[in-house]
């Protein structure tokens, strides 16, 4: 052992996003874990030692949707086109058979929803407000599986702001407002966010994409084209964070293609207060179970001891 | 096909046999709990183990075969998911989830008629052996589009396997779905069920290196227990491409026979999470994953 090491920084990982106090800042993005399947399905004990510091379900919308013509999933280099399509049970079914449920987990629960017009995301997040399960609100406005009238809500700032108003009007619940980065100007549509009332920025959602089938050359996606995640879309990831965070006084939770703890200490550092776990656990179902561990032993080998010292440091 | 019981879990598991069977992989990694867990027809989520990021995902694959404490798989080379799965060689190590779906209901009785189209052919060795250790007539038919994936079927050793082709490199020429048609409308009178069946002891010599044939499955010999003698409908148990699924589904109406299909669908999850493998059926969509990925296949839109 070499006696002149400095002695060994202790780093701590608690962090906080508006009321909500988190463990760590590892959460789990919308649509790619969910807790009441892991603890059905998976031997692990994933519900009570939940490995996420909170806990964002499925978006849902007021009616439930069947979701997308299949083929809904197809991999492409180091990465996952989707078209899912939002399909969902609905909210009230949410509300009814999911929420009780989800009041066990350890941690708080970031419902997400999504509309297909600006007064849906008010008449949501009515019906979420008197729900003492739920923390937060995120408003999903840019699923680019759901276009209506050919542009998802989330390209329009003057819709954003308004969805986010219309929803910041029904509810006292901290507000997180999802982005899409399939815009010109991603600082635009964050600020009316902002201007609409929201305490948070998530980003990012997917990114616009599509694949051919190799054998017929047909679209490989019943819906033609979907969603791009995965480490493919890291760089597009952290540049929006990274402007978003610096342009905006909001705090951030960064995500896209998150797969190990240097891409969680890279999200950190280019501004984001807790960053997203999406498509990874995919990969591999228990890499949340260890990224707050080794998210820790990378902070004390650079002598980071906590998250604060980190976030934007970029 | 009743729900989900057993629990899934993630191992890290050692390929220990990795050999070519035709156009096909044969690749056997050590996996006690899945082995002692694992129905006929449940799938595992696989890809190598490591940090590589492309592919990104595991693929689905059925269980082929489980010998003690080893499980087989057999895998077809077309894709990017598929082709990294067939280079794993002895030594590497695969990440494994599972195991996971429905499987079979194996809980009928009578007589079994196993169809299989291509690769669709891997999880019915393990479905056809388990039918028999039941006491089950068993009679397998398989399709291929060529010889070289029908040398497969030396895979169903002991097992009453009858082999078509597209081209009529190997077995008799044609789909699976016209014996199929023959065998389930003849059942008004005195054919035997078992007519017509080659033992897998015809097949080339590929088959000689494999190791020894346990005991337990049918052999061709006990051809007499047909479904007229019995006064019993053989149920169907399918996996293949849509297309043949689809022809089996037509048949087993037409003639009165319940047929138990395994359908494929793109995944990710594997496990009922993400929404992403669903199928069209006469409830709407459902999930591949986690409420299949075997149905009756009335319940399937073709
Ligand atoms: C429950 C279940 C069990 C399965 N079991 C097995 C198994 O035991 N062994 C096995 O090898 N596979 C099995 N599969 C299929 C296997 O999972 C897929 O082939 C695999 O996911 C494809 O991934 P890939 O990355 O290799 O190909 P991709 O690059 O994702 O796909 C290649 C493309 O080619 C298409 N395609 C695939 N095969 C052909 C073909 N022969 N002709 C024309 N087009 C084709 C596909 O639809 C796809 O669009 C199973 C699937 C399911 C759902
Ligand atoms: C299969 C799948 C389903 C998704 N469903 C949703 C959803 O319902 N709501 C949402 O806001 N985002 C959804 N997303 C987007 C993710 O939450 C995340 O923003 C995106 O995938 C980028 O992160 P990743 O690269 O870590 O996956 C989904 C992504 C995938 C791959
Ligand atoms: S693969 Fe995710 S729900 Fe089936």
């Amino acid at each position: 052992m070499n006696n002149n090491m400095e002695p060994p920084v202790t780093a701590s990982l608690e962090t906080s996003l508006g009321p909500m106090a988190l463990e760590h800042p590892i959460i789990n993005a919308s649509g790619t874990f969910d807790a009441l399947v892991a603890d059905a399905v998976l031997a692990a004990d994933l519900f009570e030692q939940f490995p996420f510091a909170a806990y964002v379900p499925k978006t849902v919308t007021l009616q439930p949707r069947a979701g997308n013509e299949p083929h809904r999933l197809y991999e492409t280099a180091a990465g996952l086109l989707n078209s899912i399509g939002l399909a969902n049970k609905g909210i009230e079914n949410f509300i009814a058979e999911d929420l009780p449920r989800l009041a066990e987990l350890p941690v708080p629960v970031i419902a997400s929803v999504a509309g297909e017009n600006t007064a849906d995301y008010g008449r949501c997040c009515e019906m979420l407000d008197s729900r003492d399960e739920v923390t937060a609100v995120e408003l999903n406005i840019s699923c680019p599986n759901v276009e209506l009238d050919g542009k998802a809500l989330g390209c329009d700032p003057v819709r954003t702001e308004k969805a986010t108003a219309l929803a910041r009007a029904a509810t006292s619940k901290y507000l997180v407002v999802k982005l899409t980065p399939n815009v010109t100007d991603i600082v635009e549509l964050a600020k009316a966010a902002e201007a609409g009332g929201a305490d948070c920025i998530s980003l990012i959602n997917t990114v616009h994409g599509m694949a051919l089938d190799p054998w017929t050359l047909k679209p490989a996606l019943g819906h033609t084209t979907g969603g791009l995640s995965g480490p493919a879309v890291k760089p597009i990831a952290l540049r929006a964070v990274y402007i978003v965070s610096r342009a905006l006084d909001l705090p951030v939770i960064g995500m896209g293609g998150v797969t190990t703890a240097q891409d969680v200490l890279e999200f950190l550092a280019a501004g984001a207060s807790a960053v997203a776990v999406g498509t990874a656990s995919f990969r591999d179902p228990l890499l949340a179970t260890r990224l707050a561990g080794e998210l820790r032993d990378l902070m004390e080998i650079r002598g980071i001891s906590s998250i604060a010292e980190l976030v934007g440091s970029a | 096909m009743d729900a989900q019981l057993i629990p899934a879990s993630l191992f890290d598991c050692p390929v220990v046999e990795s050999r070519p069977v035709g156009a096909y992989r044969l690749i056997s990694f050590v996996a006690r709990e899945i082995a002692a867990l694992a129905r006929p027809g449940q799938f595992l989520m696989v890809r190598a183990a490591g940090q590589k990021l492309d592919p990104l995902l595991p693929r689905p694959l059925g269980v082929h075969e489980i010998d003690s404490d080893l499980v087989k798989v057999l895998i077809e080379p077309v894709g990017r998911g598929t082709i990294s799965l067939a280079g794993m060689r002895v030594g590497d190590r695969l990440s494994v989830l599972g195991p996971l779906g429905n499987g079979f209901d194996m809980t009928g009785e009578g007589p079994a008629i196993v169809v299989g189209g291509g690769i669709g052919a891997a999880p019915l060795a393990f479905v056809a052996r388990s039918l028999s250790a039941r006491g089950r007539d068993v009679r397998c038919l398989l399709g291929f589009r060529s010889r070289g994936q029908a040398v497969v079927a030396e895979l169903f050793r002991n097992l009453p396997v009858e082999v078509y082709t597209e081209d009529g490199s190997m077995g008799k020429k044609g789909l699976v779905s016209a014996p199929l048609s023959e065998m389930l409308c003849a059942l008004d009178g005195t054919d035997s069920f078992s007519n017509n069946t080659s033992s897998a002891g015809d097949f080339p010599s590929e088959a000689s290196s494999a190791e020894t044939i346990s005991g337990d499955s049918a052999s061709s010999d006990d051809e007499n227990s047909c479904a007229a003698d019995t006064g019993m409908f053989p149920e169907i148990f399918a996996c293949g491409p849509d297309p043949m699924l689809a022809a089996v589904d037509r048949i087993c109406r037409d003639c009165g026979a319940n047929a138990q299909v395994s359908v494929a669908a793109h995944m990710a999850c594997g496990v009922g999470a993400c929404q992403g493998c669903v199928i069209k059926t006469v409830d709407g969509y459902r999930r591949a994953c986690s409420e299949g990925p075997v149905f009756p296949s009335t319940d399937i839109e073709w």
